[in-house]
């Protein structure tokens, strides 16, 4: 009697401690669910067909799928689960999956998964050749089975996709040969079948910081630029970019500023880059450096090689984060987050000089929980805010282009 | 006796159930409010606070070193705090900690979603950059080291906490 009491106090104090633990894992959690649904995402990703279709990628559930909408993000499709079984999606703060739509309305898609138990990542690819309707199988977009991470997709105005990651093979040989390697690779490749096949992965640079989103688009027809967080000499992890001769030849790497942030860690803040019709380069990026601390702005107007002074976005003390940058035909528009201590809010300004002078900051958007990036995405003719929140679900807002 | 029966039936059923999911029990829950909780239980103690991750990669390098600072340090509180992002990784972070030598030590996880709030609460200027190590004098002085700690600077700081005793 006095067993099976004790047993019974034991078990009722185990089942209190589950259903402790359930609760706790539930606030815990940057989801605000567990399925795979578009209301559980951590991440979510937009991308403007050339007929107006809004695509949605998210990760939700330890899934990744797609759905489009017709009417600006207030109502989807049925989502298209691209992933056969849930899998260990990479997770890092910026880490999201990627996607592009070509004119044919083909889709190509990349993300990348943790591997194995030691966090080392791999980038998986697939497309879908009707219209979203099915997606094929998940392949690793090279063979090679180092570390892998951070993958940026683009589309060329061929219909060329070119994706660009931080892959850490050449640590392999580096540690064979007794020496130190700090980061990763920037690493390459591209698809002339609309992101079915893959060219053999390349070598754009050595020794990137390796846990920073980059940045990509198109300077022209078949050159890509791609901002990404070096290791400059003596450990100093500031901004840098790369505008390639074609997609298989990288160009030289330029300084986009003089930040001076020498630290050995993972920032988990990468840059923001988009080229404007007239060839403008506008980056926005993140530092703590010894030069500045904070958000900042520049732009380039010869192919990224100068770059005009950075310019600090966003107030000091609500904590400016995550900038993006998009370039439309008549107006240049920025986002970021700032958080109060409570409330996180999405603030914007616009430029409509090709970046020389911006509009005073305005809060669009806020949310009282965690939330992903707030990301920028256009068809053509509108801008919209794309931001997934825990507490209110995801949000596609049009940018007004009044101040 | 019965107590004594009742303690390793609770030990068994907890170290079963902490088994079953994956959970381990030495990681504290760090939520809104520990941060000052912390800075509380340690007031007057010099102590070493060290935020890491389990992707971070020089975080892997740096965490044995100062598992053996630790060791070499008995006088020195230390607490370390794994500050990813998502805090479902118990038994990866306490797999690090005991390969580094840290089991022992006060260790915490990240376990609110909303770790923008988090982050405030220790400090307003932080972005999340990992590792991070603060050490707070017996006078509550906190220095912040930003990035991997030199392990030569911990020596000379906690020296100066001997002296100040």
């Amino acid at each position: 009697m006095v067993r099976s009491g004790l047993l019974g106090i034991l078990a009722l104090a185990c089942l209190q401690g589950a259903a402790h633990g359930q609760m706790h894992g539930q606030h815990a959690s940057e989801a605000a669910c567990e399925e795979p649904m578009l209301r559980c995402a951590t991440k979510a990703t937009p991308a403007f067909g050339h007929d107006g279709t809004l695509w949605l990628v998210w990760m939700a559930g330890g899934q990744v799928s797609v759905a489009n909408s017709h009417d600006a993000g207030h109502t989807f499709s049925a989502p298209v689960q691209v992933t056969a079984r849930g899998l260990n999606l990479d997770w890092g703060p910026d880490a999201r999956p990627k996607i592009v739509v070509d004119r044919q309305g083909g889709i190509a898609l990349a993300f990348a998964t943790f591997r194995d138990e030691a966090f080392n990542g791999q980038v998986l690819y697939t497309r879908s050749a009707d219209g979203g309707k099915s997606f094929a199988e998940l392949r690793p977009i090279t063979a090679n089975n180092e570390s892998q991470r951070f993958e940026a997709l683009a589309l060329d105005q061929d219909g060329t996709v070119f994706a660009a990651w931080l892959d850490k093979r050449n640590r392999v040989p580096a540690k064979q040969a007794g020496q130190k390697y700090d980061g990763a690779g920037l690493f390459f490749a591209s698809s002339r079948d609309g992101g079915a096949t893959y060219a053999e992965a390349r070598l754009a640079h050595d020794n990137t910081c390796e846990c920073c989103r980059l940045g990509l688009a198109f300077a022209a027809a078949g050159r890509p630029v791609v901002i990404f967080r070096n290791i400059f000499e003596g450990g100093v992890r500031d901004h840098a970019v790369m505008t390639f001769t074609d997609v298989s030849t990288p160009g030289e790497i330029h300084r986009v500023s003089n930040d001076d942030w020498q630290i050995n860690a993972c920032p988990h803040h990468g840059p923001s880059l988009t080229v404007a019709p007239n060839g403008t380069y506008h980056v926005a990026w993140y530092t703590n450096g010894k030069a500045r601390k904070g958000l900042f702005y520049a732009h380039s107007r010869d192919e990224g090689r100068t770059f005009s002074a950075p310019m600090a976005v966003g107030r000091p003390d609500r904590n400016p984060a995550r900038p993006f940058v998009l370039a439309g035909a008549a107006e240049t528009v920025m986002v970021w987050k700032e958080f109060d201590g409570e409330k996180t809010t999405v603030q914007m300004m616009i430029s409509r000089d090709d970046g020389a002078t911006w509009s005073p900051p305005k809060t669009i958007s806020s949310t009282t929980d965690t939330s992903d990036h707030p990301l920028l995405v256009s068809n053509g003719r509108q801008s919209y805010l794309s931001w997934m929140t825990k507490a209110d679900g995801y949000r596609l807002m049009p940018i007004e282009d009044q101040p | 006796m019965k107590r004594r029966i009742a303690g390793i039936l609770c030990l068994g059923i907890l170290l079963a159930s902490g088994s079953a999911l994956g959970a381990q029990p030495a990681l504290k829950p760090f939520e809104r409010g520990t941060w000052q909780r912390v800075l509380r239980d340690h007031a007057g103690r010099p102590t070493l606070v060290h935020f890491w991750g389990v992707t971070c990669g020089p975080c892997k390098v740096e965490l044995p070193l100062l598992g053996q600072f630790a060791k070499d340090h008995p006088d020195i509180d230390v607490i370390t705090i794994s500050a990813d992002l998502v805090p479902n990784l118990p038994a990866a972070a306490q797999s690090m900690l005991d390969k580094a030598g840290l089991s022992s030590t006060e260790n915490f996880i990240f376990s609110d979603g909303f770790v923008e709030r988090l982050r405030f609460e220790i400090d307003p200027a932080w972005q999340g950059d990992i590792p991070r190590t603060m050490l707070i004098s017996q006078n509550g002085t906190i220095t912040t080291i930003e990035g991997s700690a030199e392990i030569a600077d911990l020596e000379k700081w906690s020296a100066e906490q001997r002296f100040s005793h």
